[in-house]
């Protein structure tokens, strides 16, 4: 039986100046990747094509329509859902869970296709709206679920999660047949940043801020998922904080699945590679799990246009080939530190 | 994880209204209620050349009945040895692997060779794909002393979502007149099966159930848990094994034959284990069989009758499997 | 598999085995256009080449089953009845066929072998969908598989039209429609030398794929002789997923667009709204009105009849000629 994914407690008492370089190290990463990610694409975007004043400019405005946004889309992308990953985590006490894989995403897509068939010309707003509200009522009938379930073994939980997404994929499924729109549902089933342009990324910005929000409460979740009496004896909301996660999650995920579609793995892989690296401190590991989160879709994004320029392939197949290499690693991994 | 480890007499007074029956009754009446179907759907509105609509009827009825036998008792066993009343085998990314395969082949050779390949060709190529990926899944995971089933589960989910993965985007690029053709793979139908291979599912099917046969003592043993079954004097590794490949044929031939049903399994052995006042498999196993017969045949003459083909069987399966299944969840009654 | 050279071969058996065996070999059983072969039991037989290959198809049957909308298309503008059609989702130039005179012989995908058997037909057509059930309609009666050559496509839709001419008796009537398309094909040629470069993409929930030659949609190139803007390998049936930087790099003076999310709505909306973006409107296509938004219901529901093809072909035509 695997217990725990964690490392040994016993933490190396790290000297000071690592705890320094390491951050460090990571943040210029993560920058390297990002201004490595604004030069790769169909359009000649270099530093002398900027510079030079042949292109008429040319450069700039590629630069400024398409590469800004899809870079800042990346790291917003990447960001959020590594602590949307580590909240549905903490929530469900248990680290094989992701909003892929309790049935979130899933719901929001039901939620877009039901917006999609009814009022075929709704606006992007609207359609998150309703994919946010899907999303929700997803995720709580997993939690709820979850409460009801007497054993919550690791791997039990996961599997509840997956087979709800199961069910709930199959009746979006069903509906989608109906429709005749099985193919577009596959555009959103694979997170792409193809389509990402100024003007039609910006909600991801409130993304970016429920994961803010999510930094600042990240204490209370771990409380939280230590039991309704536990938080109540240190004088908390249980209901309240586990509202609140429930709907930081589920928006977040609604809001990338309209945006880019889904992105699978990452809310996984992330978060538990960061307990590896620096153990199990929430409130340290956040901003870790930011940045790996955005160096890891940037990686993939960049491969994505790369291996077969100047076409692309979309983030989500490249991530779920490094995701499911990085996951059965980790699983592996921890059956070995069992055994 | 929680076999029910309560000794039988406690259990009894622990009697649900569906319970009261006992199982021998049910599988009787669930026996009529099959036969019945099966007369029913054998006679209804018999029109035109008999000689050539009722051949055309056993073969569907047949293929049903041989889909119901082997995802019933699939479920059944692959719950049985996992301990989980969750999981059923095509979790184990069974039903992406054939979906990858079906939209590999399209995305290559195209729909129209994919189509007139030859049933018997794509069927064997099915088969040993399916039951070569979960061979290998146990043998690569059984080795190294790893003993967790449950990473097995884990690495079959996880490859579930790399074939999935692989699949949208191919399927995404397909020309939409292509996709049309190919998305009819996805489901399941039995009204269109090759009689060649009804024969040869038959005979594989027998194969897989034979070799079962030999080992139907350790069933109940194993539903105890791995612990009590070692106490007990089985080799629960290897009978696991045994088990597991036996499910992976049943699964394989019956996803190869009509293509795949992800929920339909989960829904039967959830009622099934619903009805039976005693585990035991010699009562639940036939029970998930003929509910499976049931709803097949059920749905089967619900469609051709009511709505005119108008919707994929397999999609009215899944959809009200899942729903029942959420709800039994819910209840608590899914252990 | 399907090898290509095996296409030209049927093609030469196709019409040396288009004979008409009538009995007693007297020749008069002449069947030109309106040739009138007396009642349905007349004993004239035509052997047809297909993609399952030959089938002895009785020579104007009145019982006719199809499947296939390609070929519903081609006997509806021939002016032939069809007695039977699959529940489908009619686009509107065949919409009238989803009204209950005729026979419903099950959906695009699963033919109702019982309601077939039943109402006895002379002629069963399948194609791509239904492909799998020719052993099993076969047995009900001659069956024939009119599925589009894909590496071939037009070639192939001739022939198809060609046989159905000459099951029907009204080989003037198709070989004059194909004589037609032929022209506005050789018209949109001539057009395509001054139109610059084009690019056929399909926009499928705010994403983009575009198609080269090969696929369904190549033919605007391959056939219509419209040239590539960028060089898109696609080859067989699928396009390649881009970017709207692609667009913008092609910069073609034509930018085909097909609208996947067009079940729903009106076609071309959904598309529009994707491409009206700064990328896009930078191109020679956008500036000079030179977007294209092809009919979806006719480039990939209907596929290869003779009507749809004459639309498709003018389609194109309309816009090269500006």
């Amino acid at each position: 039986m695997i217990t725990e994914l964690s490392p040994t407690d016993t933490q190396p008492t790290t000297p000071r100046r690592r705890v320094l370089l390491l951050p460090a190290l990571a943040v210029l990463a993560v920058v390297v990747l990002s201004i490595t990610s604004l030069f790769i694409g169909v359009s000649d975007v270099s530093i002398s094509t900027l510079l030079s004043d042949s292109s008429d400019g040319t450069a700039g405005r590629i630069l400024l329509i398409s590469r800004i946004p899809r870079t800042l889309a990346i790291l917003l992308t990447g960001i959020a859902l590594g602590v949307a990953g580590l909240l549905m985590q903490l929530m469900a006490r248990n680290k094989f869970v992701e909003p892929s894989t309790v049935g979130t995403v899933e719901s929001a897509m039901l939620g877009i296709l039901v917006v999609t068939i009814l009022v075929p010309a709704a606006p992007l707003l609207a359609k998150m709206g309703v994919a946010a509200v899907f999303g929700v009522a997803g995720t709580a009938l997993f939690l709820l679920i979850l409460q009801r379930v007497p054993l919550r073994n690791t791997l039990v939980v996961p599997l509840v999660g997956i087979m709800l997404g199961g069910i709930v994929g199959a009746v979006t499924t069903f509906f989608a047949y109906r429709f005749d729109l099985l193919q577009s549902l596959n555009s959103w089933m694979v997170g792409d940043f193809s389509g990402v342009l100024a003007g039609r990324y910006e909600f991801l910005w409130l993304v970016g801020a429920l994961a803010v929000v999510g930094y600042i409460a990240a204490d209370r979740f771990t409380v939280a998922g230590m039991g309704k009496d536990f938080t109540t004896n240190l004088g908390l909301n249980y209901r309240g904080v586990m509202a609140l996660g429930l709907v930081l999650v589920s928006l977040i995920s609604a809001v990338v699945v309209v945006t880019v579609g889904a992105v699978p793995f990452l809310g996984l892989v992330v978060p538990n590679l960061v307990s590896m690296l620096i153990g199990d401190n929430v409130r340290r590991s956040v901003p870790w799990v930011a940045l790996l989160g955005a160096g890891l879709v940037l990686v993939c994004d960049i491969l994505g246009r790369l291996i077969r320029y100047p076409y692309e392939i979309p983030v989500g197949t490249v991530l779920s080939v490094v995701g499911a290499a990085t996951f059965l690693y980790l699983l592996l991994r921890s059956r070995r530190n069992v055994a | 994880m929680s076999p029910d480890t309560l000794p039988a007499a406690v259990r009894a007074r622990r009697r649900t209204p569906l319970k009261t029956l006992g199982p021998g009754t049910w599988i009787l009446i669930l026996s009529v209620a099959v036969a019945a179907l099966v007369v029913t759907f054998m006679t209804i509105d018999l029109k035109g050349n008999l000689g050539y609509v009722l051949p055309l009827r056993a073969n569907k009825v047949a293929a049903m009945l041989l889909v119901a036998y082997a995802v019933g008792i699939s479920t059944v066993l692959f719950q049985t040895v996992t301990g989980n009343r969750i999981l059923t085998p095509s979790i184990m990314g069974f039903d992406a692997l054939y979906i990858l395969l079906q939209t590999f082949l399209a995305f290559t050779i195209g729909t129209q060779a994919l189509m007139t390949m030859g049933a018997g060709t794509r069927f064997i190529l099915e088969v040993v794909l399916m039951v070569g990926f979960s061979w290998l899944l146990y043998r690569w995971l059984f080795v190294g002393g790893g003993k967790s089933l449950h990473l097995v589960l884990l690495v079959g989910i996880v490859f579930g979502t790399l074939f999935r993965g692989i699949s949208s985007l191919l399927q995404r690029l397909i020309d939409p007149s292509e996709f049309v053709v190919l998305q009819d793979l996805f489901f399941a139908s039995f009204n269109n099966v090759d009689s060649s291979l009804l024969g040869v599912s038959a005979l594989t099917i027998l194969a897989a159930s034979i070799a079962g046969w030999r080992i139907r003592n350790r069933f109940d043993v194993l539903a105890l848990g791995r612990e009590t079954a070692v106490n007990l004097g089985v080799n629960h590794r290897t009978t696991v094994t045994q088990v597991l490949v036996i499910c992976s044929v049943l699964v394989a031939v019956s996803t190869a034959l009509v293509g795949p049903i992800t929920f339909f399994g989960l829904l039967v052995a959830s009622v099934a284990y619903q009805l039976c006042s005693v585990f035991r498999h010699r009562y639940v196993l036939p029970i998930a069989v003929l509910l499976g017969a049931i709803a097949l045949l059920g749905g089967q003459l619900t469609l051709e009758r009511i709505f005119g083909f108008d919707t994929a069987l397999s999609i009215v399966i899944e959809f009200i499997g899942g729903i029942v299944f959420i709800a039994l969840l819910l209840k608590g009654s899914v252990k | 598999m399907k090898n290509p050279g095996k296409l030209s071969v049927l093609a030469a058996l196709a019409t040396a085995a288009l004979t008409l065996s009538a009995c007693g070999g007297s020749a008069d059983a002449d069947s030109n256009s309106g040739g009138t072969t007396e009642g349905t039991n007349s004993s004239a037989t035509v052997t047809v080449e297909h993609a399952q290959g030959s089938t002895e198809v009785p020579a104007n049957p009145e019982n006719v089953y199809t499947f296939d909308l390609g070929a519903l298309d081609t006997l509806d503008s021939l002016g032939v009845d069809v007695t039977g059609v699959p529940e489908a989702a009619f686009p509107e130039s065949l919409a009238a066929y989803a009204s209950d005179e005729y026979t419903k012989i099950g959906s695009m995908k699963e033919p109702d072998f019982e309601a077939i058997a039943a109402g006895a037909p002379d002629l069963i057509i399948i194609s791509g969908r239904t492909a799998d059930s020719y052993d099993k309609l076969s047995e009900i009666a001659p069956t024939i598989d009119l599925s589009v050559d894909q590496a071939a496509p037009i070639e192939s839709f001739k022939e198809i039209s060609t046989t159905l001419g000459e099951i029907f008796g009204q080989e003037d009537a198709v070989a004059d429609r194909l004589a037609e398309i032929d022209s506005t094909i050789g018209e949109a040629n001539e057009n395509a030398k001054n139109a610059g470069t084009g690019l056929v993409i399909l926009t499928n929930a705010g994403e983009i794929t575009a198609y080269g030659a090969g696929s369904r949609f190549g033919l605007i190139h391959d056939v219509l002789g419209v040239q590539t803007a960028a060089d898109v390998k696609a080859e067989g049936s699928h396009g390649e997923s881009v970017s709207f930087e692609f667009i913008a790099e092609a910069n073609p003076d034509h930018l085909f667009v097909i609208d996947r999310d067009a079940a729903l709505g009106e076609s071309g909306e959904a598309a529009a709204a994707v491409l009206d973006n700064e990328l896009v409107n930078g191109t020679t296509a956008a500036q000079n009105d030179q977007i294209v938004y092809l009919d979806a219901a006719s480039w990939y529901l209907v596929g290869y009849g003779l009507g749809n093809v004459e639309a498709m072909v003018s389609s194109v035509n309309d816009a090269l000629a500006g």
